[in-house]
């Protein structure tokens, strides 16, 4: 799905980092929490399509990683410690929202009439503006589309289809059984295939190649 | 065939982690059944669709960690045990120093500031030598005409006192009005010249000296603000200075902090060369 880049070579082989973040190196710890940042904020944002949780949750799971990482027994088992922290922030999160409903500072601000068009800061800035635009457009619908999608679901989608965790990695996250795993993968994919074609979104209404 | 994948199988299948005899075993009845394959392509659109997701850009802020290493003191019971030791040694001083002292004896509860004093034991006065109601009344009666014969002698000596000191006064008196008046008519007119000049120069001399004494308080008054104003520049100055300094620390940080994002967002550009490249590769 997603090239890697060295940036995921690195945080495959970051056995060393981590042993010396263990130790109590804080360079080390500093240049973890640098490489999985963009991952963990990713995860959060996509969980709550919001940047100011999502910039909460990667505070709160880097903190803790930090303080904690000493109690890591297998290094190997890193990036599952890590997914399950952030998992158990997001719940944390998710709770105390729950009793508040409040709007994000996102969602008040109109960022367009402010700013300059989102497809100016694209990665792919070299290519036809439209195009970027409906891209925008249509992650924008994804991302809505994964809202409406239960916790348990969200958290087993968003960690198998865009942080490419394994099925038993993701067990491990969420201490249940691979193959709930899979059935909530299962069942995940089926919402999202109702929810988009309730919004009409398909492989010819969008005009991708697909 | 009576095989027939349940919901766990494909999606192990449709994420590439179905693996042996289980991945054949699918792929057969894959083969052998359209509808499994239009199934399969319809997941993997999905999947096609739904990884139009972008990620967003971030860059990790600096991390603040406080030192969480908890000190024996620091822990919530000793701080408790502390408080209550030290509540304890208060009580116990300030008992001590004002000498407060407390005793429960007979069904009685006693606190006490400084030594007790022991009372004595008085013993009961004796009524032995009790007197008669008419003997006490004899005795007011003769103290009461005592009292009334000593005050009607103090008020017929008072009363001479008065008349004597009355006669006196009106003699003095007029003997005084008889020579002021002697002396008004002697008085000349230089004697009142001079009279006025020793008034104008009296009062010149005090105002002279009122004015003195507010033009020194004046000059302390001046000399005071002044030096509060000095005291109050060199205050400003000082905070200025430490504006400046904190304001240049700030800027220092935030140089860190840049040089930190540049150095990250300078690592992303050379992933993302090296990705181009290995594409390209291929």
């Amino acid at each position: 799905m997603h090239a890697e880049t060295l940036l995921d070579i690195a945080m495959m082989h970051s056995d060393t980092l981590i042993v010396k973040a263990k130790q109590g190196d804080q360079n080390a710890q500093g240049r973890l929490v640098q490489l999985w940042y963009k991952r963990i904020y990713n995860f959060g944002y996509k969980f709550f399509l919001d940047h100011d949780m999502a910039m909460e949750i990667s505070q709160k799971t880097f903190i803790s990683m930090c303080r904690n990482l000493h109690g890591l027994q297998d290094t190997a088992r890193f990036k599952s410690w890590l997914y399950k922290i952030a998992v158990n922030s997001c719940r944390e999160e998710a709770r105390k929202t729950k009793g508040s409903r409040s709007l994000s500072f996102d969602v008040v601000w109109n960022r367009e009439a402010e700013d300059s068009p989102r497809w100016e800061s694209s990665a792919q800035r070299h290519d036809n503006p439209e195009k970027q635009l409906e891209q925008i457009e249509l992650s924008d619908i994804l991302q809505e589309a994964l809202l409406q999608l239960n916790e348990e679901q969200r958290e087993v989608v968003i960690m198998k289809e865009y942080e490419g965790l394994k099925f038993r990695e993701i067990a491990d996250v969420l201490n249940i059984s691979e193959n709930t795993v899979k059935s909530r993968m299962y069942y995940g994919l089926e919402s999202l295939r109702k929810i988009l074609v309730k919004k009409n979104i398909n492989k010819d209404t969008i005009g991708y190649e697909l | 065939m009576s095989y027939k994948p349940d919901e766990r199988d494909w999606m192990a299948y449709l994420y590439g982690e179905l693996e042996g005899e289980e991945k054949d075993r699918f792929e057969q009845y894959l083969q052998t059944n359209i509808e499994a394959q239009n199934e399969l392509l319809k997941y993997q659109q999905l999947r096609n669709l739904i990884s139009h997701v972008d990620d967003k850009e971030v860059i990790a802020p600096p991390l603040v960690l406080g030192d969480n290493k908890q000190q024996f003191w620091d822990t919530p019971y000793v701080k408790t045990i502390l408080s209550i030791a030290a509540s304890l040694i208060i009580v116990i001083l300030v008992g001590r120093m004002a000498g407060i002292s407390m005793r429960v004896t007979d069904n009685e509860f006693k606190l006490t500031f400084g030594q007790p004093v022991e009372v004595k034991n008085e013993s009961p006065v004796s009524n032995d030598n009790s007197l008669t109601k008419e003997q006490v009344r004899d005795m007011i009666n003769a103290s009461l005409q005592n009292n009334n014969l000593a005050i009607e002698e103090t008020w017929k000596k008072n009363e001479e006192k008065l008349t004597a000191s009355i006669k006196k006064n009106l003699e003095t008196n007029s003997n005084r009005i008889d020579q002021l008046v002697k002396d008004a008519s002697s008085v000349s007119q230089r004697d009142i010249r001079d009279f006025v000049a020793s008034m104008q120069s009296e009062n010149m001399r005090m105002v002279k000296d009122y004015f003195q004494l507010t033009s020194t308080d004046q000059k302390k008054y001046i000399e005071g603000l002044l030096v509060d104003f000095s005291q109050y520049l060199q205050q400003q100055r000082n905070n200025d200075l430490q504006l400046v300094d904190t304001r240049l620390r700030s800027l220092e940080q935030n140089t860190n902090i840049f040089q930190q994002e540049t150095e990250q967002i300078l690592t992303s550009i050379i992933s993302s060369v090296g990705t181009t490249k290995r594409e390209n590769k291929n």
